[in-house]
């Protein structure tokens, strides 16, 4: 939304009215959060400790990036880029190796910056092959699916399957474990991205683009917009995003291996399904055209809240999987059902 | 007559939200007799034919079938009432032969049935349309499509069909195929079925049918015998005499200095490259039916879609726009016909909508901050009478003739030089309509050349300065001024080359 400018011409009700409409996704969630959040202090031990809610939001900062990442693709009506794990993965191992073995070359072993910017050229260049197939009108789904295989694959295949240790200390504490204004590294990122996204997608021509493209492609074809350059500009955002988190989450284990980010991460398991579950608890729409960052974030930290209350409540992984396919089951019917009121039939 | 009609519907009406489809309409039907059923877009055919044929329950007003009043929920339950609907779109199923196609609701065929035996079972209904010639094993996708418009009418006979609803059977098909059609109406009717020839072509209107109901603004304007009316007031009954006000004057003169040249223009679905001009500040309307390449040409000088050769001339530049993007950096602003496919966001605000060309206009370094966007958008609105409170609404929530105006006052944004509207009020309310006739000339005044593409033969004969008319992919004849005579258009558009010794 722009600013709207006070004149007097425009009636308080209409303007009111579109706030209303526009802000009750995001109050469904804050009543979510709230619901959740007397149920923690009242049910669960620990719960209501400062400790605990840095470490809610720091589990939700890893994902969280991921998700606003794919936010961009699922608004742009490009629906998801389902190699996102896959993309975190090649580029974990890209940023392993350079850290281990410095790609050969005994100079650079252990350099931070050479590390990142080998994960995040990666990441771009695996975003910008997947958005130009995209873009030349093949399906998001299989050319995203095949491109899982081949990043994983190769990913696999460079690294002989082995985990890749570097050892403490190095370069890339500060961003795995380190911490600033006692609040970790990751949080902050998680933090600065969120909001970087969106004044990008509120205030500028791209943002914009981003929701007509998503909203009618072909008008958007038709009003000087195409979907070419804009599927190749999201999907680079999106893996850029999965090639940050790889980084970090590299340089908090201080090693990597290609199926990291299949079993050992996070709640869910598998990365892939956390991330597209995250931008849909948020209550983005997948048609593209209707949603925001704000709510992918607010997704994550809710997603986060209720995973984090099953740890300590007792329950194991099973339980929690479940719980998050609950959440996006829930979240579909209860965001499906208000569109259908608020939207245009037809 | 002397016989009840079989079917009578009296004071119909239907709304849809705001819009009144049909206000109050009559309609009657006798037994083996050919109606023809006419009227310009929007004035209630469809939903008519809709509410016949039981896609439409939610009318007021009597349905008779037989003497007795009938309602049907389903279109399944008029079909076994005997009214069966043959659709512009047909549903046929490609890659199954004709027989199965025929029988492909399985009624009155054995549970198991071989292609032989429905081969012979389709027999009997394939020469009653008039395909001796075709063997009832064929695929579907082997026959022309006029073909299989017979095959489609075939189908609905073989459910025991007494009232045949036939909307736009010819619009895509060529004079011979039209002609089988026609001769298939005739025979069928005189086998006793009764068939409602839905038609914008009124030469077969006025080949075919016995009786003509006449729709206009949803009000059917009484029933005509077909020998008794010609084409001329045949069309005054359709227009309505008052509606001419609804146009503003037009351009005292044609300037003639050339603003736009077209030259070898060739997109898909025109025969032959095309060549104009169009001068400074006139309103130039291309004129044809569906499939006569008026929009195909229309839509290639925008880039939208592709010409295998040709070259714009434009403010001395000389080049072919090869996406709309193209287009629009060169000030040529392309409207579509289609406003819900590729003419609006629905789902986003009324005031992006407006902006949404112009995005690079309104923002500084990329950054949007909203202020410029919204005084922008706000005289958008203004300017082409959309409620400036609603600039925040979401598109989609607005009325058909409120959206295309947002879709035409849209291009105002990137102050264009050449405006480009293919079918300028599609599905627009009569109100709405003026309102845009209105701002097109005056933006034709302000030195803005305006081309339009219509099917709409009052509009083609009231708006434009000059007019070029198209008949199946060829351009015909071009009229000025005074010169543009609507039966002279009709004419030039349904059947220039006297094909069907009307």
């Amino acid at each position: 939304m722009t600013t709207i400018t006070q004149d007097n011409k425009s009636p308080f009700s209409s303007k009111f009215l579109q706030f209303y409409k526009d802000r009750t996704l995001l109050a469904i969630l804050l009543s979510l959060f709230a619901v959740m959040f007397v149920y923690g202090i009242f049910f669960t031990d620990n719960y209501l400790t400062i400790t605990n809610f840095k470490a809610i939001i720091r589990d939700a900062a890893l994902y969280g990036i991921m998700a606003i990442g794919l936010t961009f693709v699922t608004l742009s009506g490009n629906f998801f880029l389902l190699s996102l794990k896959e993309t975190a993965s090649i580029c974990g191992v890209t940023f392993a190796m350079g850290m281990a073995t410095g790609f050969g070359s005994p100079d650079l072993v252990g350099n931070f910056l050479v590390s990142l910017l080998a994960a995040l050229s990666v990441g771009v260049l695996s975003g910008v092959i997947q958005g130009y197939f995209v873009g030349m009108g093949g399906n998001p789904i299989v050319v995203t699916l095949g491109g899982a295989g081949i990043l994983y694959g190769i990913g696999a295949w460079w690294s002989d399957n082995l985990v890749i240790n570097f050892k403490r200390p190095h370069d890339a504490e500060w961003l795995g474990t380190g911490s600033f204004l006692g609040l970790p590294s990751i949080t902050l990122a998680f933090i600065l991205i969120a909001i970087a996204a969106e004044l990008v997608l509120r205030h500028t021509n791209f943002g914009r683009k981003v929701y007509l493209v998503g909203a009618n492609k072909a008008a958007g074809r038709a009003t000087g917009h195409e979907n070419f350059s804009m599927a190749i500009i999201v999907f680079t955002i999106c893996s850029v995003c999965c090639a940050f988190v790889a980084v970090a989450f590299v340089a908090q284990m201080d090693s990597a291996q290609s199926n990291y980010f299949s079993a050992e991460f996070g709640s869910s398991g598998d990365m892939t399904i956390l991330v597209i579950a995250t931008v849909m608890v948020g209550g983005n729409s997948i048609m593209g055209g209707y949603g925001s960052t704000l709510r992918t974030s607010l997704g994550a930290i809710f997603i986060a809240m209720v995973d984090n209350m099953m740890v300590l409540q007792g329950f194991n992984s099973g339980p929690r999987i479940v719980g998050v396919g609950l959440m996006i089951v829930f979240s579909i019917i209860v965001f499906g059902l208000f569109a259908k009121g608020s939207r245009a039939q037809e | 007559m002397a016989s009840d009609p079989v079917l009578k519907i009296t004071n119909v009406s239907r709304t849809f939200g705001a819009i009144q489809a049909l206000k109050e309409a009559n309609f009657e039907i006798n037994e083996g007799e050919i109606m023809g059923l006419v009227g310009e877009n929007g004035a209630g055919k469809s939903t008519l034919v809709k509410i016949i044929s039981g896609f439409d329950p939610g009318f007021k007003g009597s349905y008779q079938l037989n003497g007795k009043e009938v309602k049907f929920d389903t279109p399944s339950k008029a079909e076994e009432s005997g009214i069966a609907i043959a659709q512009q779109e047909l549903s046929l199923i490609p890659n199954m032969s004709v027989a199965e196609n025929i029988f492909l609701t399985g009624a009155k065929v054995k549970k198991f049935a071989t292609l032989n035996t429905l081969s012979k079972m389709a027999r009997p209904y394939l020469d009653e349309v008039g395909l001796t010639d075709i063997d009832p094993s064929t695929r579907i996708n082997l026959l022309s499509v006029g073909e299989q418009h017979l095959v489609e009418v075939a189908r609905l006979i073989s459910r025991e069909a007494k009232i045949l609803i036939l909307d736009e059977p010819t619009a895509a098909l060529g004079e011979l195929e039209s002609r089988r059609i026609l001769e298939m109406v005739q025979r069928l009717a005189k086998n006793g079925k009764s068939i409602i020839y839905v038609s914008h072509r009124l030469d077969e209107i006025f080949k075919i049918t016995k009786r003509i109901t006449i729709l206009r603004d949803g009000v059917s304007q009484g029933v005509q015998e077909t020998k008794d009316i010609d084409v001329n007031k045949l069309v005054e009954i359709m227009l309505g005499r008052e509606l001419a006000n609804m146009f503003p004057s037009r351009a005292d003169h044609i300037s003639l200095e050339s603003k736009i040249e077209v030259k070898d223009l060739w997109p898909d679905g025109v025969l032959e490259p095309v060549s104009f001009s169009a001068y400074q500040g006139e309103i130039l309307g291309l004129s044809g039916q569906l499939g006569s390449g008026a929009g195909e040409v229309l839509a290639s000088i925008a880039g939208a879609l592709k010409s295998r050769s040709g070259s714009l001339t434009l403010n001395g530049e000389t080049f072919l726009p090869k996406s709309p993007s193209q287009a629009i950096k060169k000030k040529i602003a392309y409207c579509s016909s289609d406003r819900k496919k590729d003419g609006l966001f629905l789902g986003r605000p009324i005031f992006e909508n407006l902006t949404s060309p112009a995005l690079d206009t309104i923002s500084k370094f990329g950054f949007n901050f909203g202020s410029t966007e919204d005084s922008y958008a706000k005289n958008l609105a203004q300017e082409f009478l959309i409620d400036v409170k609603r600039v925040y609404d979401e598109s989609g929530l607005l009325s058909g003739g409120n959206q295309q105006k947002v879709a035409l006052g849209k291009w105002l944004s990137i102050k264009p030089d050449v405006l480009l509207v293919n079918e300028p009020t599609r599905g627009v309310d009569v109100g709405a309509k003026s309102e845009i006739y209105q701002r097109m000339r005056e933006l034709a005044a302000r030195g803005i050349t305006i081309i339009f593409a219509s099917t709409d033969i009052q509009e083609i004969t009231y708006l434009p300065d000059r007019v070029i008319t198209f008949y199946r992919g060829m351009m015909i004849d071009e009229h000025r001024l005074e010169q543009i005579k609507t039966p002279v258009i009709l004419k030039e558009i349904t059947d220039p080359f006297n094909e069907t010794n009307l």
